[in-house]
């Protein structure tokens, strides 16, 4: 059940005034920035995610929700793309800024404690609720493979944070100028066949999160997805951000990000 | 400065301030309550609740728009008998000396009925508002808010069912709200609130597609603002029983702003989802501006409003003395 997946321990959210401390341009149009806020930095599970309230805008005015790339005792980092006028105000910000962010929201990935095989497949920027998961699998003594598609060999953000971390990486581009040419599915279904595969993680874009669920369910594998909604409140108020589950409908900022991939009746998307 | 009388009153409910949030943007206080407190606030009025559970409508169910925001939920909740066991509980469990104001819906006046009767078993509610005008269901909702027939027949059913205080809440998407008002008074309500949202659309013009997947929604937030205070003041001015007013409000000096409009009192909803501590903020700041002009109590702001026909009177009798 859905509503027994909220994983004990995880912290409540808080309501901080977090300061930049970088911001950054990593390439032509992603962006990684830092934040310091310790409470949140200590307390933040992999897969979750914080709102910040980005202070250029005043026309438009809801938050913004952000994956968590990477957390430390002091601070969290966000990687983010260009996408819209959020990030683009985000973008704006420089060291010294105050942003307002409320976190640690929303229901991370399930980590197992006994070590396991498990395979992370990223699309894009998807990759970013994955680095801390890999981080934390490592320290529990599990095998990572990583599974990263992009459009392009540069949009292959972190991928040597991976490799450094002892990850095996298998990368695929649309464009073949770095790894397989090809979808990422096409590195997700190899290693699946090899039949050494326990558990699988997926985030990027909802097509390839659905065609990795049904590669994992035919392999007979367990897998875990990490939804994106549009949302305004963040907390579980305001039920924009549904997920219908055979559950029945779930909320991705509590219930949420993190699904598990049977429970998910996937849409049009 | 000396000490202001936050206190209002809402038929027969005293309240310690008058900020209240709004219905659908804040639950049943549960989701607040790690980063605020909750007994700071005049009441909680609750998140829709039905007979039976309603799913609501498919996603996308939000889209930010300039200054606000457009929002097609459909009134999704697990229905009455879950919302007692799980919302009801743990308010008189956690915070059973804040106001619940419960929001009432149907698709018919006898689902309206069943669910006040059923809350009518329960203690710990305070006041029902009666929800006539949600813009995106297909029965019942804005249907009972936009005839003066059809807002006075669920008035009248529901005044019949409980003795609890009944606030109505009313539809801007209307032509004359202040008729609607005056229908809705005479069948008892103990007051209205407005506005619900402005039925509104928006496209995607990379995809061609609308926003919302229900194409139209509600629109709410600061962009509303001037509309709903001129509902709040010309439904003020068409009735005798109290007016919450809502709509954009995301400072104390809008709060105030409805309050001079004629409101007794206000209920913040989109600003919520901006920052949690809003309602709160309203509450200090509203003192604030109360004891920095010297009025002593909140409820003198209300209906304060100096028209240019008002100051021409003033003026007049001042000057016959």
């Amino acid at each position: 059940m859905c509503e027994e997946h909220r994983l004990d321990g995880q912290a409540r959210p808080m309501l901080r005034e977090a300061v930049v401390t970088s911001n950054e341009a990593v390439s032509a149009d992603v962006w990684l920035v830092t934040l310091e806020s310790p409470e949140v930095a200590s307390t933040v599970a992999p897969g979750q995610f914080v709102h910040l309230k980005i202070a250029t805008g005043r026309d438009f005015i809801l938050r913004r929700p952000f994956s968590v790339y990477s957390a430390d005792a002091e601070r969290i980092e966000i990687l983010y793309q260009l996408v819209g006028r959020g990030t683009h105000e985000l973008s704006l910000a420089e060291p010294g800024d105050r942003m307002d962010l409320i976190g640690p929201l929303g229901t991370g990935w399930e980590i197992p404690e006994a070590p396991v095989r498990a395979l992370l497949v990223a699309g894009g920027l998807g990759v970013a609720p994955l680095r801390m998961l890999a981080e934390a699998l490592t320290r529990a003594g599990s095998t990572v493979a990583l599974a990263y598609g992009a459009p392009t060999a540069e949009r292959l953000t972190g991928v040597e944070i991976f490799s450094a971390a002892g990850c095996q990486v298998m990368s695929c581009t649309d464009d073949g100028s770095a790894g397989t040419h090809g979808l990422v599915t096409l590195a997700s279904g190899d290693l699946l066949g090899t039949g050494e595969v326990d558990i699988v993680y997926t985030c990027g874009p909802e097509v390839m999160q659905r065609a990795v669920a049904a590669q994992a369910r035919d392999a007979g594998v367990r897998c875990q997805v990490s939804l994106e909604r549009l949302m305004a409140c963040g907390i579980g108020a305001c039920l924009s951000c549904i997920v219908p589950t055979t559950a029945g409908q779930r909320r991705a900022c509590v219930d949420g990000p993190v699904f598990n991939a049977e429970d998910v009746i996937w849409g049009d998307s | 400065m000396h000490r202001v009388d936050m206190s209002v009153a809402i038929g027969d409910l005293v309240l310690a301030n008058p900020v209240l949030t709004a219905s659908g943007t804040f639950g049943s206080g549960k989701e607040y309550a790690d980063l605020i407190d909750l007994t700071r606030l005049g009441a909680i009025v609750t998140k829709g609740v039905s007979t039976s559970p309603w799913s609501g409508n498919p996603s996308p169910r939000m889209a930010e728009t300039a200054s606000g925001m457009l929002n097609s939920i459909g009134l999704q909740n697990p229905g009455v008998e879950r919302f007692i066991a799980d919302d009801l509980a743990w308010h008189r469990r956690s915070f059973p000396q804040v106001p619940l104001v419960v929001n009432v819906n149907g698709h018919t006046i006898d689902e309206y009925i069943s669910v006040v009767r059923r809350l009518d078993e329960e203690e710990g509610i305070s006041a029902y508002e009666v929800n006539i005008s949600c813009p995106n269901v297909d029965a019942g909702g804005m249907a009972f808010g936009t005839t003066c027939e059809a807002a006075s027949e669920v008035t009248r059913a529901v005044r019949a069912a409980t003795a609890r205080t009944i606030i109505v809440k009313l539809s801007p998407n209307v032509t004359d709200v202040a008729a609607i008002a005056r229908s809705v008074e005479a069948e008892g309500a103990d007051a209205v609130s407005l506005i619900n949202t402005l039925l509104g659309m928006a496209i995607d013009t990379r995809t061609f597609r609308p926003k919302l997947a229900r194409v139209v929604g509600g629109l709410s937030g600061p962009a509303i603002k001037p509309i709903a205070l001129r509902m709040v003041w010309q439904v003020s001015s068409a009735v005798g029983i109290p007016v919450i007013g809502m709509g954009g409000i995301a400072s104390a000096t809008d709060a105030a702003e409805f309050m001079l409009a004629g409101a007794t009192a206000v209920a913040v909803g989109t600003a919520n989802f901006v920052d949690p501590r809003t309602a709160v903020h309203i509450v200090d700041g509203l003192e604030d501006f109360c004891a920095s002009r010297g009025i002593g109590r909140v409820s003198d702001l209300t209906g304060g409003l100096i028209t240019p026909d008002a100051a021409a009177n003033r003026d007049r009798e001042e000057g016959s003395r």
